[in-house]
């Protein structure tokens, strides 16, 4: 799945200058850097929210699913919420399961908890297969415990279903879990790219070495 | 004033012919222009607050300036227009419970239109953002935003009748304040207390009240379901 190279600029000042990428079916993408390194700027162009600068395709074919950083739910139940992607009652009760809001079905979704309303989110999302998956830093707002039960069911997701997957994070931990390639922005552009291992063992650029380092690194 | 008072509540308890035909062409009026203002105003309010396109503010400042535009201004124009000098003369409508609508329709059309834009306008932005990363379909975003403004499109529709019933400068004038014709309950009020006979203009000034309240306390109940 190809990329084409794109940008981005507000009133003047370029916050993302994206050179493409050719992404593998199956495989994650961590996007890694620090706030306003143009992440979330990067998924919601890739997702179709936002446009580039230049409005031409950025790639060819296939459906997207794309979960922001701010989830949005539905003023109605949660497993409607769930159902308003698919109606597929089995799936819906083991994707609630899956992430544990199997007790908040019946709760209206608009009062859930921040946690809880990612993890709606991640399970909404997933129940439709999609070609491409962004998910806009799903875990910032879980806890420990659901952070590793989201990315157990995100990677089962990408096996099972063979999409590519976009995920922004701030924890590196989490890349190295799962990420199977690691992209690190800086001030807008794509600084650097490798395995999780080898950007977190030896980074090449010094930006990267100084952003490892406040992560213990 | 105790004497009218009494009076007034017998007239309600006994309904009396002349106060059953004022509110009877009171709910006819303000029930058919407050749904025909919410039949044009609710797509237009959404499709203003939902979509950005090259002349939405003129659209919005245009608006601003209707729901401004006092009634005797609207009066004036249908009076105008449809008197025996006016282009549409031959319709005869002056003086009928259907321009009477009309004129309403103007007036409170702007007010479901304002109403609904600026609160679409809040949540269209997230309910879109979220269909579009679903990949749900046009139509199914659409009814989404909709289910989302349902309560605001009660109120608004309660906003817009509750004006209705209360306006008196436009339907006096194209109106008439004609008895057992195009008489509503503020024409009334207004006739019978130039008339000097205030028990009838108390009796409907207790309606009027009586439903503006039922109104408010409905839409103020939905207020608090809106608010999370
Ligand atoms: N609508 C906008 N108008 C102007 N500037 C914007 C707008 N949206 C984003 N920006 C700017 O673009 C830059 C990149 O923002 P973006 O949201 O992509 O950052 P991010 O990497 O996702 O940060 P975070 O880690 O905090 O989520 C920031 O400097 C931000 O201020
Ligand atoms: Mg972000």
């Amino acid at each position: 799945m190809k990329i084409s190279p794109f940008s981005k600029t507000y009133e003047g000042r370029c916050v993302l200058d994206f050179p493409g990428i050719e992404l593998q079916h199956g495989r994650i993408y961590a996007i890694v850097g620090a706030n306003g390194s143009g992440k979330s700027t990067f998924a919601k162009i890739l997702a179709g929210i936002l446009r580039p600068d230049k409005r031409d395709r950025l790639f060819s074919g296939g459906a997207i699913g794309y979960m922001p950083q701010k989830n949005y739910a539905f003023r109605m139940s949660t497993k409607a919420n769930l159902l308003l992607n698919g109606n597929d009652m089995a799936r819906a009760n083991a994707l609630m399961d899956a992430v544990h809001i199997r007790h908040l079905a019946n709760k209206r979704a608009d009062r859930l908890s921040g946690g809880e309303t990612a993890r709606m989110a991640l399970a909404r999302l997933m129940m439709k297969q999609y070609d491409l998956v962004i998910l806009d830093e799903p875990t910032a707002a879980m806890d420990m415990e659901t952070s590793l039960l989201a990315e157990k069911i995100i990677v089962e997701y990408v096996k099972k279903t063979g999409c590519a997957l976009v995920l922004v994070t701030h924890s590196l931990q989490q890349a190295r879990r799962i990420a199977d390639e690691v992209l690190f922005f800086h001030e807008g552009r794509l600084l650097e790219v490798g395995t999780a291992q080898q950007m977190l063992t030896s980074p090449e650029k010094d930006e990267t070495k100084r952003f490892l380092e406040f992560y213990g690194f | 004033m105790k004497t009218s008072l009494m009076k007034a509540i017998e007239l309600i308890a006994s309904m009396d012919a002349e106060l059953l035909d004022i509110l009877s062409v009171t709910a006819q009026m303000s029930l058919q222009s407050s749904i025909i203002a919410l039949l044009i105003g609710l797509p237009i309010g959404i499709w203003l607050g939902a979509c950005r396109f090259p002349g939405r503010n003129v659209l919005l400042v245009a608006n601003r300036t209707l729901m401004g535009m006092p009634p005797v201004v609207c009066g004036l124009l249908f009076y105008m227009l449809f008197s025996g000098v006016g282009p549409f003369r031959h319709l005869r409508l002056l003086f009928t419970v259907d321009i009477m609508i009309m004129a309403q329709v103007v007036l409170i059309t702007p007010i479901v239109v304002g109403n609904m834009e600026t609160y679409v306008a809040g949540v269209a932005p997230a309910v879109r953002e979220t269909a579009k990363g679903l990949g749900l379909s046009g139509t199914k975003t659409f009814l989404l935003l909709c289910s989302e403004c349902i309560y605001q499109i009660i109120s608004a529709y309660l906003l817009a009748f509750s004006r209705s019933i209360a306006e008196v400068g436009a339907v006096s004038m194209v109106g008439g304040a004609i008895s057992w014709k195009t008489n509503v309950m503020t024409t009334a009020i207004m006739q019978y207390t130039n008339r000097g006979n205030f028990s009838l203009g108390v009796a409907l000034g207790i309606i009027l009240l009586s439903l503006s309240l039922i109104v408010n306390i409905v839409i103020s109940l939905l207020q608090r379901r809106l608010s999370r």
